[in-house]
């Protein structure tokens, strides 16, 4: 993985987790299949990445874990999205579109 | 509350790692699980779904090891492990640890020792609260950046500033007489005369009694009151409590103890901690020139002053503050203040100005430093070969997939706890020479008075080794950590010695031994120049006789003798002397020549001499003696005659000066005959009368001006004995106090001893010190030359043991193995030699520049030093070399 991408998934990566989680609490794989599906399949997020943010964001307090049934009746860490953890993507969201919209108008620029 | 959860998480990870661990694990099979069961549920046979999932994954130990690393306190993690691994793999090569150990600790014990000195010298901040705004007011003259004021002067400062929370004078008497009971005989100790704010200004509180009141300043004579300093009140008093109220005795006068100073405040002097405190105001009874007035004369100048910056007030507000105050002197009191200003310094400035002990203190870590940059560079070196002999587990690791930067830090880690280890050891090296300067053999200081040195480990000087020791650390590790973790792995897990001839990576070694052996010939330059110039100013001959000699102290003040009393006294002293059987020789002076005090100074006007515009008066070194004097000690006359008998008080005032000064007023013609106004154009008229052989008058100086008057026409209270024996000088102390006694049982005799012994220790002894330990640490940094340059030789021999076999095999001689392994050698060292003559030459400017001032290049120093350095260095180039040319070719080929 090449620096950029790693940079440009670092600011993405929480905000896509907390979207997902924003429909309901679920396991690492659903959260990394919920994000493939929210972005038309641009974003795979491999477990290398995606557990290390899973237990950042737990540490910080955006979402909280617990050990539940699959829907294949496994055991399965379940991770749901806590208060913080919305306002955190209210905010990641409004620096999102800002960051979007500045680099839109610069890439319109002629 | 994230901090909490954070906090929360730390902690958990921090105690409960197991748990954490295998809750982790179960997450990432259980994801692995799904991810096979979700490959399954789309078409793949089983065997080609755990495959898929596996790739998709990523390995499960990699993801945990990803998980770990974004921990809270995963670096903390991380660390323990590296610090145990560090510390297991220093156990192993358990005699590299030891050595690298104790050449830090040398180098760094070494450093905090002389930083010490430097410490004390110029940076401890005074002992009072808020320090930083205390600062020193100082006249100055022509020939004196820092000059005492007058207690008019004082008053007028206080009065007329508006920059300062208070201004305070103080003047150090270095010979009170004390006695706490008044039967007792009188013994000599420190005090120090203050203004009555000096506590309240300096704000500490006395911790028993009080402190002095303004209005016991006020009236010349009438408030006799005391405060004790606190280690004096411990000593002499048992730490009595009930001291407060008591009556003692100083200079014979009735004082009362009203306070004790606290442990936290011993004082501002730099050297010595005063016994007590008298108030300004009692100057009459501790007086050490009984012709001024201390309290009228503008220009006895003999107080120290100092003030509390207002805060809002720049530096610059009151330098110009005091420079118009300086000018209303001037031009106030035209006689005794021209061409005087007045300044204002930091502590720092003051501590650089007043003296120049501080120099040795820097020259002394400058060179300490090299030392420690020598062990550094050696250490440095040492761990390039580990390193190298590392390789190979070094890149297994990194094959393994571990981090380069987490490498890096790992084998920073080990350096950084080598350091620790050597800053500790360092730290108790530090002490125990420290201690050894506080201890009896050093002796730096002979006098009874009591002396304080100023060295101690302090908190600034902890702290400099703690950087020192991180620096070591960063300086030892960093280039053997980067290098080591950039290997070629392939080449590096292949063969054995990782170490490819690269150009380089060698570049890196050849530097640290180039560094080592210039920075141990200028260590040896400087141990030598300093040798030279002490040597050069002691035994070029003092100028007079030293041995044979006896010398003992008197000071009547200290009994309550007056003038007329004092001067009857030595009167009679004199004649006793001659009266006794042995005596050859008996005189009275004021100071003895080569001690650690600096003489008198005398301002003056050569008569008829046009001065220049801008100045008032020249000045000079001074001594009073009597008649016995030239004579006694041996100081040749070259022209007009030693002071008589007939020059009396009422006689024509008379003065003998020396040839130097002779030469500096009238360079072409005779001084005898010729006279000077004391102190300035409306001053006592003095014929000169004698010239004298020019003397060396203290330790390292260069010739000086110098004045002597008569003791009969320049009273003075505090005189020391000096009489020359037939046999040994201390056989007279019982018969000259015996004679003392018949005179006045209760005057005491201080500092009794045959002056030889004093002058060794004095002018003898502590350069000796500074001598010796520069060149300790000129012997240390060769020795560390040395084994680097041993070292780096072996190792290449070692390295290229298979290259040599081979060379031998196709009929290469010994010889040619020699020279090709020594010519290395020899090129290393010749550059390093180049480049120490540079930094030597370098270094003996600076200490010209700051010591001696021999002027020109001691060739001698470099004569010596360069050809020992070179065969040394040679010497170990030559034995790892002769071993190369002496492989067998058979056994090297089979070598691996």
């Amino acid at each position: 993985m090449s620096p950029e991408q790693t940079s440009l998934l670092q600011g993405t990566l929480d905000l896509l987790i907390l979207k997902s989680l924003r429909a309901g609490e679920m396991h690492g794989l659903g959260v990394s299949r919920r994000i493939e599906q929210l972005t038309g399949g641009t974003f795979v997020v491999k477990p290398g990445s995606l557990f290390p943010a899973l237990h950042r964001m737990e540490e910080e307090g955006w979402i909280s874990a617990f050990w539940g049934e699959s829907e294949n009746n496994r055991r399965a860490k379940y991770y749901r999205l806590s208060k913080a953890g919305e306002k955190q993507l209210e905010a990641e969201t409004r620096r999102w579109s800002r960051i979007s919209l500045a680099i839109g108008q610069a890439l319109e620029a002629s | 509350m994230p901090l909490l959860v954070k906090a929360r998480s730390f902690l958990r990870n921090l105690f409960f790692t197991r748990r954490v661990d295998a809750d982790l694990d179960q997450e990432v099979r259980s994801h692995l699980e799904m991810l096979v069961e979700e490959k399954i549920r789309a078409g793949m046979t089983p065997a080609e779904a755990q495959r898929a999932a596996r790739i998709e994954l990523g390995g499960v130990e990699q993801v945990k090891i990803h998980v770990r690393d974004s921990r809270t306190g995963a670096f903390l993690d991380s660390l323990v492990q590296d610090v145990r691994f560090a510390i297991r793999s220093l156990c192993r090569s358990a005699g590299l640890t030891a050595f690298v150990v104790i050449t830090l600790a040398l180098g760094i014990g070494m450093t905090s020792a002389t930083f010490s000195m430097v410490d004390g010298l110029i940076f401890r901040p005074y002992p009072v609260p808020h320090p930083g705004n205390l600062l020193t007011l100082a006249g100055t003259t022509h020939d004196s950046m820092i000059e005492d004021f007058s207690y008019r002067e004082y008053l007028d400062i206080r009065d007329k500033t508006k920059s300062y929370d208070g201004v305070i004078a103080y003047a150090e008497m270095q010979a009170v007489g004390f006695s706490a009971e008044p039967s007792a005989t009188p013994r000599v100790k420190g005090g120090v005369m203050v203004s009555g704010n000096f506590f309240r200004v300096l704000d500490v509180e006395p911790r028993l009694g009080r402190g002095f009141r303004e209005e016991e300043d006020q009236v010349p004579g009438r408030d006799a009151v005391v405060v004790l300093g606190a280690d004096f009140w411990r000593h002499e008093f048992a730490g009595d409590p009930g001291v407060v109220g008591r009556t003692v005795r100083l200079n014979g006068a009735p004082f009362t103890v009203i306070g004790v100073a606290p442990d936290s405040f011993p004082g501002l002097l730099t050297f010595g901690h005063p016994d007590f405190y008298m108030p300004l105001a009692m100057a009459r009874t501790f007086s050490t020139n009984i012709e001024r007035n201390f309290f009228e004369d503008r220009d006895d100048r003999e107080l120290k002053v100092k003030a509390r910056l207002h805060p809002g007030t720049t530096l610059a507000q009151a330098r110009n503050e005091l420079s118009v105050v300086a000018k209303n002197f001037e031009h106030d009191y035209p006689n005794v203040s021209r061409s005087r200003g007045a300044t204002v310094y930091t502590q720092f400035q003051t501590r650089t100005t007043e003296d120049d002990n501080w120099k040795f203190g820097v020259i002394f870590v400058i060179l300490a430093l090299a030392v420690l940059l020598v062990a550094c560079t050696n250490i440095a070196g040492l761990l390039l070969s580990r390193a190298r002999a590392r390789a190979r587990e070094i890149a297994v690791r990194l094959a393994l997939g571990a981090g380069r930067l987490r490498l890096i830090r790992l084998l920073l880690t080990e350096t950084l706890i080598l350091a620790t280890l050597g800053g500790l050891a360092g730290i108790a090296i530090g002490y125990s020479v420290i201690d050894w300067f506080h201890s009896k053999e050093s002796i730096i200081f002979l006098t009874e008075l009591p002396n304080a040195i100023p060295f101690q480990m302090d908190n600034r000087v902890l702290l400099a080794c703690v950087g020192m020791a991180l620096f070591s650390a960063f300086l030892c590790g960093l280039a053997p950590a980067l290098q080591s973790t950039r290997v070629d792995l392939v080449n590096a897990l292949k063969s054995a010695d990782a170490d490819l001839p690269g150009r380089k990576r060698l570049w890196g070694r050849n530097l640290l031994v180039v560094a080592q052996v210039s920075m141990s010939l200028m260590l040896l330059t400087g141990a030598f120049l300093m040798a030279r110039g002490f040597e050069h100013s002691l035994l070029e001959g003092t100028g007079f006789a030293k041995d044979h000699l006896l010398m003992t102290t008197f000071d009547p003040r200290l009994i309550q003798y007056n003038a007329a009393q004092t001067q009857q006294f030595y009167k009679v002293l004199a004649e006793r002397m001659r009266e006794i059987p042995g005596v050859q020789g008996e005189t009275l002076t004021q100071k003895v020549p080569m001690d650690q005090d600096e003489p008198d100074g005398v301002t003056f006007v050569p008569d008829g001499f046009t001065m220049p515009p801008d100045r008032v008066n020249f000045s000079s070194m001074m001594d009073t003696v009597d008649e016995g004097y030239f004579q006694t000690l041996g100081i040749a006359l070259l022209r007009g005659r030693a002071f008589l008998a007939t020059d009396t008080a009422e006689a024509p005032r008379v003065a003998i000066v020396n040839d130097h000064f002779a030469r500096h007023y009238w360079p072409s013609g005779d001084a005898v005959g010729r006279r000077i106004r004391l102190d300035s154009n409306t001053g006592p008229l003095v014929a000169i009368v004698g010239v004298a052989q020019t003397i060396k008058y203290q330790s390292i100086s260069s010739p000086i001006d110098f004045i002597y008057l008569p003791l009969a026409q320049h009273p003075v209270a505090r005189m020391v004995l000096m009489l020359r024996s037939s046999g040994d000088p201390l056989q007279l102390v019982q018969p000259v106090k015996d004679a003392v006694h018949s005179i006045d049982p209760n005057l005491p005799m201080l500092q009794t001893r045959a002056y030889e012994d004093y002058y060794l220790a004095e002018a003898v002894r502590a350069p000796q010190i500074a001598v010796d330990l520069v060149g300790t640490m000129g012997l240390v940094g060769l020795l560390l030359a040395i084994a680097g340059l041993y070292g780096l030789v072996a190792y290449n021999v070692s390295r290229r043991t298979h290259e040599i076999g081979i060379r031998m095999a196709l009929g290469a001689a010994g010889s040619d193995v020699l020279r090709m392994v020594m010519g290395k050698g020899i090129a290393l060292v010749a550059v390093g030699t180049a480049l120490g003559l540079v930094m030597g030459f370098g270094l003996e400017r600076l200490m010209n520049s700051m010591l001696f001032d021999s002027g020109g290049v001691d060739v001698v120093a470099y004569i010596i030093v360069v050809p020992t350095l070179f065969l040394v260095t040679m010497l170990a180039t030559y034995v790892p070399a002769r071993r190369a040319s002496r492989i067998a070719p058979t056994q090297a080929l089979r070598y691996e």
